[in-house]
């Protein structure tokens, strides 16, 4: 086994991670709990963030808009004010931060990889102001307790939650023959329904029809946000029956007797376990921990572990795990930005995020360059975690990520920016060394590759060093 | 006026399907053609864009959408005033539209039906390449693409060397790319290996720029390379937002700051492109139209027959051309959507008969499987 399995699962190690003795238990050991955040920083509730959500809209739309109707930079001006007071530029800094200090430090690295391929399957893409106030505390929320459950609990949580509600507008959906339907003459939205069959659960290849998605959105009337004067859209999620379409519905086939809000819950269960929901969403594990094309016979055990298990996340993790370390030393993967950029931050001890303590905000002036330096960095990596264009989330594939500009972004960062994320008392050549040995095999070949730099300790040595580096083939690839 | 299906057949001179005659003493015209293809992301609404005025149905299902100002193009279409580029490229027959067209899927999912508006095919992910990729391929047309985003899009693949520009905040040293090219030299690795290729043969205004903030900019680098005799043949330019479920608006709505932006790309490649503009198509793309009726949120759902915008002086003049399918509920598709009479995949494949001077039988045949496409050249092109 190569050392390169810590990467493969994790994000390598760092300068004080031991050497594991047994690779495999300690990746498996690691799935059982839900590690705490370490960030000393605030650590903002989704209901605390939803209200400053809130805030933002009413005092854009209601209050601001209707103040300087004709005066378009007084406008301006005013809603940068409010920008300020209600946190809407600094929340996604401060929950980046707190994602990359647990990956960073955290002592059950697997289980983070997991949390964020969770995230990501059940994506948030960039809406409205979701990425600012909202996404974050959604994977911490939602996703994250989850992790030690069962799938179709997960499905249930997170179809419910108001994060998904408004991303994929539920709230807009009425039951045309609902009471509310009639009156206001309204019908359904079929956004949700659809990627609760497309992305979340059965997948395309499950053969549903348009009527299938109808049927499902149908079902899914009447979930919503508690629509109010004073918070707009962000009220909590409710079941409102006067918006549910009344009468029986047929989902892939089965028949839902006509039952309200209890109607969902009997729908995800269908859905979470069907067999071609297990196959699709096991597919996707290993080809995001294994490799792009995975066969057959790599998937078939974390099936069979799903279907034991009744698809308790942890033994099917522990199957994923078990899978990836199996074939560890014959399949390659590419790994997207953000998780190149937490294993070189790991890996060589970078200083992002920043402190917990200069992380600090007082809703008084705009967050400052330290503090946007991270968020920064993922965006021009092409990688801004909440920022997915669209619901299927960022993807699995290598394909996707290399181009000429993608790849000439992770130059610029590991060669231009990275030397000034290191460490002062990090900046000798024995100290990469040092590093390179506990992560990679052929550490003395990288180390040759740079050997010509190594009396350098200027920034501009730094980033030639690391510029090679990070971007080696066995760098950007396990 | 009472537009019912085939009551008209707007631009199309003679009958819409023409055999697969091709003069092929264009063939021999060395001038360098430029395709560019933006793509419309999350569904791009073709009755906003080009409403129908004077069938009192689309008024009646649309009532929060209603236009005003429309710019009219003729008798019976109008553009969104957004659009106004378009409207003053009509007018010296560069700009023409095509309604009622899409690719053939009905499926109404962004994701497979985006995937398939680039790979031109039939089964969603079933190609790894895109249309244009295998166009410029079949044209034996090699490192002659440009796509203006930070990846490579999926319409690109299918053909080696293709260039984005996207810059970053500061430019990487030459001699890094190099180490880097060595070490890759060795691994198996051909996606790599080409695309770090490609990076060392960027023109220098590529390698020196930084800053892709301002789109301005990107579409001038884009014009200026375009315009090159030596430079690119294609770029692609990708937009997206056009998935408007709620608060589509009419003038001013989601819609049309959509539109708006197609509106500045075309503008700033129109005026920068100088002579090129005269031997340039510039067509959109997107992965399906929207229902005719607004939905619960003043929106509309995913749908099924859209429109494509054209500009450029290789069209062959200023005209609507559709088989216009009504827009009665008997009319509509699944009884809610436009429908499509043209499938847009022959439009895409006569643009690259035209850009790559290719018989557009050969270009079927070599990209699209030889489906039936009716080779829509001389309808809407200079040939």
């Amino acid at each position: 086994m190569s050392l390169n399995f810590y990467r493969r699962v994790a994000f390598g190690l760092s300068p004080t991670d031991d050497l594991p003795q047994e690779p495999l238990k300690w990746a498996l050991n690691q799935l059982n709990s839900i590690p705490d955040f370490l960030w000393q920083g605030s650590i903002p509730t989704e209901k605390e963030l939803r209200k400053k959500y809130g805030e933002w809209v009413y005092g854009d739309r209601k209050v601001l808009r209707k103040k300087f109707k004709n005066d378009k930079t007084s406008y301006r001006k005013a809603k940068d004010e409010l920008r300020i007071e209600t946190g809407e530029r600094y929340f996604e800094l401060n929950e980046h931060a707190i994602r990359h200090y647990q990956t960073k430090y955290g002592t059950q690295p697997v289980f983070e990889r997991f949390w964020l391929f969770w995230g990501n399957h059940f994506a948030i893409s960039e809406k409205d102001s979701l990425p600012e106030f909202s996404t974050g505390p959604y994977q911490r929320e939602i996703i994250r307790p989850n992790m030690v459950k069962n799938f179709e609990e997960m499905v249930q949580a997170v179809t419910t939650s108001w994060s998904m509600i408004h991303h994929l507008d539920n709230s807009e959906s009425v039951g045309p023959n609902s009471k509310k339907g009639i009156e206001w003459r309204e019908t359904i939205n079929e956004n949700h329904a659809r990627e609760l069959l497309e992305l979340h659960t059965v997948s395309p290849s499950a053969g549903y029809t348009q009527e299938d998605v109808i049927q499902l959105a149908y079902i899914m009337t009447g979930w919503g946000h508690k629509w109010s004067r004073k918070n707009l859209e962000t009220g909590d999620v409710w079941f409102d029956q006067e918006k549910h379409q009344k009468g029986d519905k047929v989902v892939l086939g089965i028949n839902y007797k006509n039952d309200a809000k209890r109607e969902l819950a009997k729908v995800i269960h269908d859905l979470a376990t069907h067999p071609i929901c297990i196959k699709f969403v096991s597919t996707k594990l290993c080809r995001h921990f294994i490799t792009d094309e995975p066969t057959q016979e790599m998937i078939d055990p974390v099936i069979e572990a799903w279907n034991k298990s009744n698809g308790n996340l942890i033994e099917i993790h522990k199957a994923v795990v078990t899978q990836a370390f199996k074939y560890n030393d014959n399949t390659h993967k590419f790994h997207p930005p953000e998780i190149w950029l937490m294993q070189l931050s790991r890996m060589f001890d970078l200083n992002i995020p920043l402190s917990a303590e200069k992380m600090s905000y007082t809703f008084k002036h705009k967050p400052n360059n330290k503090q946007k330096k991270l968020s920064w960095i993922l965006r021009e990596l092409g990688n801004s975690p909440y920022r997915a264009k669209q619901p299927n989330g960022w993807s699995d594939f290598e394909v996707d990520w290399v181009s000429p500009e993608l790849l000439l972004r992770r130059f610029w960062f590991a060669s231009v920016e990275l030397p000034y994320l290191v460490k002062s008392q990090n900046k000798s050549h024995d100290f990469i060394l040092s590093c390179l040995k506990n992560n990679f095999e052929d550490h003395e070949k990288i180390a040759s590759l740079i050997d010509q730099f190594r009396f350098g300790t200027t920034d501009k040595d730094l980033g030639r060093k690391y510029g090679i580096i990070c971007n080696l083939p066995g760098v950007l690839k396990v | 006026m009472n537009c019912t299906r085939r009551n008209f057949l707007i631009g199309g001179s003679t009958t819409l399907f023409l055999s697969g005659f091709f003069p092929k003493i264009s063939f021999s015209s060395m001038k360098k053609k430029n395709l560019i293809i933006i793509s419309l992301r999350g569904g791009m609404d073709g009755l906003t864009a080009i409403p129908i005025i004077g069938d009192k149905r689309l008024k009646k299902l649309r009532k929060k959408l209603i236009l005003e100002d429309v710019l009219k193009l003729n008798n019976d279409f109008g553009l969104h005033p957004k659009l106004e580029i378009f409207h003053r490229l009509w007018k010296d027959d560069k700009a023409a539209f095509v309604h009622a067209t899409n690719i053939p899927y009905t499926g109404r999912s962004h994701f497979d039906g985006q995937n398939l508006m680039e790979t031109g095919a039939h089964i969603p992910y079933k190609e790894k390449t895109g249309w244009l990729g295998r166009g410029l391929l079949a044209s034996d047309i090699v490192g002659k693409g440009l796509a203006i985003s930070l990846p490579m899009p999926l319409l690109l693949r299918g053909v080696p060397q293709n260039n984005n520009f996207f810059p970053s905040p500061d430019f990487v040293e030459k001699k890094l790319i190099d180490k880097i090219y060595n070490e890759f030299k060795g691994d198996h690795n051909e996606l790599i290996k080409s695309t770090l290729d490609t990076i060392r043969q960027r023109p220098l205004s590529m390698q020196i720029a930084t800053d892709s903030g301002d789109r301005k900019k990107l579409a001038l680098e884009a014009a200026k390379q375009l315009k090159d005799q030596s430079g690119p043949r294609v770029a692609v330019f990708e937009l997206d937002g056009f998935d408007t479920h709620a608060a589509q608006g009419g003038v001013d709505g989601a819609h049309a700051d959509e539109l708006e932006e197609v509106n500045e790309i075309v503008k700033i490649l129109s005026e920068n492109l100088g002579n090129a503009f005269d031997n340039t198509l510039i067509l959109t793309l997107t992965e399906f139209g929207r229902t005719i009726k607004q939905n619960g949120g003043y929106g509309t759902e995913h749908g099924y027959g859209s429109a494509i915008l054209m500009a450029g002086g290789l069209l062959k003049k200023s005209q609507v051309y559709t088989d216009w399918p009504g827009l009665k509920k008997k009319e509509l598709f699944e009884g809610r959507d436009l429908n499509s009479t043209i499938d847009s995949r022959a439009v895409y494949n006569s643009a690259m008969s035209i850009c790559f001077d290719k018989d557009p039988e050969f270009l079927r045949r070599e990209v699209f499987w030889g489906d039936d496409l009716p080779n829509l050249t001389e309808e809407l092109f200079k040939i």
